[in-house]
């Protein structure tokens, strides 16, 4: 069984349709790149399967494992295993980052049916993913994203992500905001969260995330739907010839 | 000349004649002369109507419908313990008062304070005056006991102030005055709770009067949890001389009507007061928080941060009063209210009044109302957080600006774990 199929999925905002039947199979291990001009659906995409309200989905569905991700809520399918690293991760003042990882771990850990984590244990955890990532100490008693620069934003994006260890990573243009060092910092952190039962769906405007992450397949979305699909190749075409030929074979 | 202009009050109210021959007098002959000097102020006056442009926006008609009798005549209570409910605060000293009353059998020995139920007539009347505040002037009509503290060395201990009220078969008021006299140089940690058993109406209608001396310093933690169906009147004159700090924080979680006054006056440059509050209301809870600061003197500062959530058919008020005289130069004054509605059936009212006469001050207030941000819920749901615990989460954040600002480690810690309390039990009854 595939672990994420994204089966004709058509979303509207209101009145506008922005995607028009999009179809993907993600299996373990994989990584997909979805590349596309500005307002071509990118963001609709990943934020219709996170469960973003203001989203309706007029046709199609979501299956992750198999099971009906329509019919979960944003906090379930979080739990189940679906993981969306922010293009702006949301400042919360007042909200210290340990106490909101803790929070979230032992949400996870609660639908899991295994007891909440013990204080010194998940200091230790959290140290050593801090280290790995090249985090400062002090990073997690300080209010949840405030004040963070852009690289810090997305590491502490990438940290959430390999406490929670998803089923699925969508990674929602991660690369804004981030110079040369720090693309670099986080692209490693997430290959190595790269497993043979976790798949990842990196949605990014330019070619040059995915010098860092490699992907398996490639698909460019134009005007809500999947124009084209190739290997790793495709994304450098695309960077050297734009996104035009699609679009006029899509209008 | 023309006659004084005279506001009317509520005329129709339980505090008459019978209510006065209810209340024993003081053994005190000056404190009985004095007793009766606030009986002539609050006798005409009444208690303070909607005319009253301070209390316009906490209307005491529903308190005024209540039969209250004096505790003192209430034969038929019996408090035998404090309330399990009331959390011990390490290393803290116990003063436990029933309806007002100081019960020694239920408190601590004291160490380095000075406490006695013989008034200082030197403080008494002189931060509260029965001619300038309504409830100064309920107080002084109807006080049986004052209670005394003097600090003249660092205190070593915290001392925490429990206040009780209980009823017996008929509703029940008292009126108790805190006299605190912090010494030069001296210092102290005070935390009260004020609460009440279940059972009829109470009010409590509690008025101190605080001077520090030069140089010294208070910490003042204040605690308001009545019954859901009861009364809190409270109100505080504090006097800093030169150097002088106060740090004071008032919280509200619960009680029918509550408002807790606030006056300080700067008086000697150098002096610092910072007063902070945070409110959490449901149900038909009403708290007004009062406050007004009179910079007298050049080169203070004070800074006020409050802030709350309300949700049902609650009503939260804030009116902060903010006085710089001509002469009082390079003051620093700051004042902030933020509330956050969790429904749509809450009411805040926000009143900031800032007189400034003098020219080279800093002043700045603040107010705003919101609801909880819809990024900041799909944020933690997107992390797995379901609603109930998310909204817990940014609730404390928002109040923890407020309760951040407890110098003191560990009664800020007691007093976020009683916001958190607060919420869970909300989140149990939504559930429900």
């Amino acid at each position: 069984m595939a672990l994420l199929e994204i089966k004709n999925l058509h979303v509207s905002v209101g009145n506008r349709e922005i995607l028009k039947g999009i179809s993907l199979t993600l299996d373990g291990g994989e990584v997909h790149a979805i590349m596309g001009p500005n307002g071509t659906g990118k963001s609709t995409l990943s934020n219709v399967i996170a469960g973003r309200d203001g989203y309706d989905v007029t046709q199609g569905e979501v299956l992750l494992d198999g099971r009906d991700v329509f019919a979960m809520e944003a906090d379930e399918r979080a739990r189940a295993g679906i993981f969306l690293a922010f293009q702006y991760p949301v400042e919360i003042p007042g909200v210290s980052t340990s106490s909101f990882l803790k929070t979230a771990l032992n949400a996870k850990r609660r639908a899991e049916g295994k007891p909440e984590i013990d204080a010194m244990e998940f200091l230790k955890l959290v140290k050593s993913r801090t280290k790995a990532l090249g985090m400062a100490d002090d990073m997690i008693k300080r209010a949840l994203n405030v004040g963070f620069s852009g690289g810090e934003k997305k590491r502490a994006e990438v940290l959430q992500m390999s406490l929670l260890e998803p089923r699925v990573a969508i990674l929602d243009e991660t690369d804004s905001g981030l110079d040369i060092d720090a693309l670099k910092v986080v692209s490693d952190g997430v290959n190595a969260l790269r497993r043979a039962d976790r798949a990842f769906l990196v949605i990014t405007h330019y070619q040059r995330l995915l010098d860092y992450i490699v992907p398996d397949h490639v698909h460019v979305l134009v005007n809500g739907r999947i124009a084209a699909s190739g290997g790793k190749e495709l994304a450098l075409e695309l960077e050297a010839e734009g996104y035009a030929k699609y679009q006029g074979a899509a209008a | 000349m023309k006659p004084a202009q005279r506001i009317s009050g509520l005329m129709e109210h339980p505090f008459g004649a019978d209510y006065a021959r209810g209340t024993p007098a003081p053994a005190d002959r000056a404190l009985a002369a004095f007793r009766e000097q606030a009986r002539a102020v609050f006798e005409p006056q009444g208690l303070p109507g909607p005319r009253n442009e301070s209390w316009r926006f906490t209307p005491l008609r529903t308190l005024a419908k209540v039969p209250f009798i004096p505790a003192a005549a209430a034969d038929d209570v019996d408090v035998a313990a404090v309330p399990p409910q009331i959390a011990e605060l390490p290393g803290a000293a116990r003063i436990v008062l029933v309806n007002g009353i100081l019960r020694a059998d239920l408190s601590d020995t004291l160490d380095g304070v000075e406490l006695s139920t013989t008034a200082d007539r030197a403080l008494l009347g002189h931060l509260a005056s029965a001619a300038s505040a309504p409830l100064a002037a309920l107080n002084a009509s109807f006080m049986s006991q004052t209670l005394s503290l003097r600090v003249s060395t660092r205190a070593a201990k915290t001392i925490h102030l429990i206040s009780i009220a209980a009823a017996g078969s008929q509703p029940a008021a008292f009126h108790p005055r805190l006299l605190i006299s912090v010494n030069k140089g001296a210092s102290l940690t005070l935390v009260e709770t004020h609460c009440g058993l279940p059972g009829q109406p109470t009010l409590a209608n509690p008025v101190t009067e605080i001077d520090l001396a030069e140089g010294a310093s208070l910490k003042r933690y204040v605690q308001v949890t009545e019954q859901p169906d009861s009364f809190h009147l409270a109100a505080t004159g504090i006097a800093l001389a030169a150097r002088s700090r106060f740090e004071g924080f008032h919280m509200g979680l619960g009680g029918a009507l509550v408002r807790q006054e606030v006056n300080a006056v700067m008086r000697g440059t150098g002096a610092a007061l910072e007063l902070n509050g945070a409110y959490a209301l449901d149900g038909h809870s009403h708290h007004d928080f009062t406050t007004s600061i009179d910079h007298h003197v050049p080169g203070c500062a004070s800074n006020q941060v409050f802030k709350g959530v309300v949700d049902g058919g609650s009503h939260g008020v804030y009116q902060g009063r903010i006085h710089v005289a001509r002469d009082a130069q390079k003051t620093d004054a700051r004042q902030l209210h933020k509330a956050l509605f969790l429904g749509r059936g809450p009411q805040i009212d926000c009143k900031p009044e800032l007189e400034i006469y003098a020219d080279d001050v800093q002043c700045a207030h603040g107010a705003a109302t919101g609801e909880i941000d819809a990024n900041h819920l799909f944020y933690l749901a997107a992390r797995g957080i379901d609603p109930a615990t998310a909204r817990m989460l940014l609730v404390e954040a928002f109040l923890a600006d407020a309760t951040g600002r407890i110098t003191d480690e560990n009664l800020r810690a007691a007093f976020t774990r009683d916001i958190q309390g607060w919420l869970s039990r909300r989140s149990l009854k939504a559930a429900a």
